[in-house]
């Protein structure tokens, strides 16, 4: 475990450089369109956008251009943001918590909810309940993520007005203050995802189920509810646990929109704007952290994975 | 090595047991009416979804305005209807340049070695990223508009596809009936296009379904946030943005184009699991995504 382990935090390096490397080029596709997103609709002469462009550093090849790129944002720096005209390595800072404790409520809902709900769909195979999960999770992967968000401002904050609507706090504020305006956007994020965590969890359970194993253990005696949660589940949790990793990262793209229904400050709300803006370096790092994230819960993911599945270990 | 026996008609049957299941029919049920109307919506006489009113802003659903109006004046129904349009259109456009560059690559990538590590480099640092947060990062880059949606979906969707297409090449690169073709001087285009690929064919048909459906989504969620197609378009993702400020006083405004959306997704995702049975009922409920 600890070699495999090993091996795979490795691996993570090139990664971090495919990462980068990918990001730049997709960003700077269209060279030279910050400037003209900087300068808007002012009237300003060749000499101004060509001063600009070389404080800037746009008048450079694209490779140059990414050769000091690189080293700089290995070593964590983004640059400047053109509109915060700060750095973007701290504004990133300052909206990350935000757009974590939102994933990683959701996370936490989707696994409470979706895994028994999916182990008890596959349970109950055929009957009224698989159903009922069925057409439950059917809907919710259907949904948009932020058209629910505001069916439920309509219902919560509107209609019965228990939560607010949008906004956010910081814990300094008090826990309630601060927990109360991430329900709805954490329950509008994880239905989806709740959708798709019962649909794989009934799918392997079921799969694990049909093996002779489980039949002989019922033939010897034991219990049903030890038959599914031991031995049942401890198999199928290698695929659930995967399925749960891409969950995560399906979250943090969604994250996105819902941080932007709800108006929270977090680091998808940045990204938007940024995108919206052009504001390049800001793009560029808040995707960056935002990405890197997804891959540290794939990394976690597979150590998980190895760990309930020693066959990966010595093979992968 | 000994080399595999394929016993084609058992283990990759295709789509070929053409009786319907109940979720295809569920699906098509939802799907059909809503593109039939929306292809067909000049010919029904809708109202000019663009043509602003303002002495009838905002009004609730009447016999004149089924759906009601939006802040605008604009009559609702027609806005959704050709909405609907723009929908279709990015799904059909990205699905086909999907299929295409998909089956494409894919077929390279498993069959010749050389181009699997260029491929499959490429296909993993596009992996990398949250799906949602590349398209993003690309409609940034490209600007907004309908076409550089079919694009970003595209690229968002490509990987998947080829990743499918190039694993069903290389279970069959060491088959029985590819060493026969080979022997009887067939060539490698003709080899991988006509014998190989259609065998592999059924689960990209599944794939490209779900990513109809995905599609859909990620154009609404696109220009929600102001990078998908620009307004005054009516796309479903851009009147739900434009409901936003009068979800207190126009409920119609935000409900109709959101509830479309899930209805489209539904039918389109219910069709992609009945193709799937259809292919292999072993299959039921795993992994195509």
């Amino acid at each position: 475990m600890v070699e495999y382990t090993l091996r795979r935090v490795l691996s993570f390096i090139p990664t971090i450089i495919i990462t980068l490397t990918s990001i730049f080029f997709i960003t700077r596709m269209i060279p030279g369109s910050p400037i003209a997103a900087l300068i808007g609709h002012q009237a300003v002469g060749a000499e101004q956008i060509e001063a600009i462009s070389s404080d800037l550093g746009l008048d450079k090849s694209l490779i140059d251009q990414y050769l000091e790129w690189l080293p700089a944002v290995l070593t964590g720096d983004f640059g400047t943001s053109l509109f915060y005209e700060d750095s973007v390595v701290q504004v990133v800072m300052d909206r990350f918590p935000v757009t974590l404790y939102l994933t990683v409520f959701s996370m936490i809902l989707t696994i409470l909810v979706g895994i028994p709900l999916g182990i008890y769909a596959s349970i109950r195979r055929g009957r009224i309940a698989d159903y009922a999960s069925n057409v439950f999770s059917s809907l919710g992967m259907a949904m948009p993520s932020f058209w629910l968000g505001f069916l439920l401002i309509i219902l919560f904050a509107v209609t019965l007005d228990w939560l607010p609507a949008s906004g956010y706090r910081s814990p300094d504020f008090g826990i309630w203050e601060w927990l109360k305006r991430l329900i709805l956007p954490v329950l509008a994020q994880s239905l989806a995802q709740i959708g798709l965590v019962v649909r794989m969890t009934r799918a392997s359970m079921i799969d694990v189920l049909d093996q002779e194993y489980i039949t002989m253990a019922r033939a010897k005696g034991l219990p049903e509810s030890r038959v599914v949660l031991k031995h049942a589940l401890k198999n199928a949790m290698t695929q659930i646990s995967t399925v749960v990793g891409l969950t995560f990262a399906l979250g943090l793209g969604g994250s996105v929109i819902i941080e932007n229904v709800f108006a929270l400050p977090g680091l998808g709300q940045l990204i938007t704007i940024a995108a919206v803006r052009r504001d390049y370096a800001m793009l560029e790092g808040g995707i960056f952290y935002l990405t890197l994230v997804a891959l540290i819960v794939n990394l976690a993911v597979d150590l998980a994975y190895a760990y309930f599945n020693p066959r990966i270990r010595h093979t992968g | 090595m000994s080399k595999k026996v394929f016993h084609t008609t058992l283990k990759r049957p295709g789509i070929r047991r053409w009786r319907l299941n109940g979720m295809l029919i569920a699906g098509l049920c939802l799907l059909l009416p809503l593109a039939v109307i929306a292809v067909f919506a000049s010919w029904l006489s809708f109202l000019d979804p663009l043509s602003i009113d303002a002495s009838s802003q905002l009004l609730p659903p009447s016999w004149n305005h089924p759906f009601g109006t939006d802040n605008f004046g604009r009559d609702v129904l027609a806005r959704t209807v050709y909405g609907a349009q723009v929908s279709l259109r990015v799904g059909l456009g990205s699905m086909l340049l999907t299929a295409f560059f998909g089956v494409f690559f894919g077929v390279i990538s498993g069959w010749y070695r050389w181009a699997d590590a260029i491929i499959g480099r490429f296909t993993d640092s596009l992996m990398i990223f949250p799906g949602f947060v590349l398209a993003i990062m690309i409609m940034a880059a490209i600007g907004p508009s309908e076409f550089n949606v079919i694009i970003s979906v595209t690229v968002l969707y490509v990987p998947q596809v080829i990743r499918t297409v190039r694993a069903s090449i290389v279970e069959f690169r060491s088959a029985e009936f590819v060493d026969a073709a080979r022997t009887i001087g067939v060539g490698d285009f003709r080899l991988l296009f006509v014998h190989i690929f259609p065998k592999a064919a059924g689960p990209v048909m599944v794939q490209l379904s779900f990513g109809f459906a995905w599609a859909v989504l990620v154009e609404a969620g696109l220009s929600f946030l102001g990078l998908g197609t620009p307004p005054p378009a009516p796309s479903w993702g851009n009147m739900i943005a434009e409901a936003r400020d009068f979800i207190r006083s126009a409920w119609w405004m935000i409900t109709i184009p959101g509830g479309m959306i899930t209805l489209a997704v539904l039918g389109l995702n219910l069709i992609g699991d009945g193709l799937r049975d259809m292919l292999d009922p072993r299959l039921k409920d795993r992994g195509v995504l």
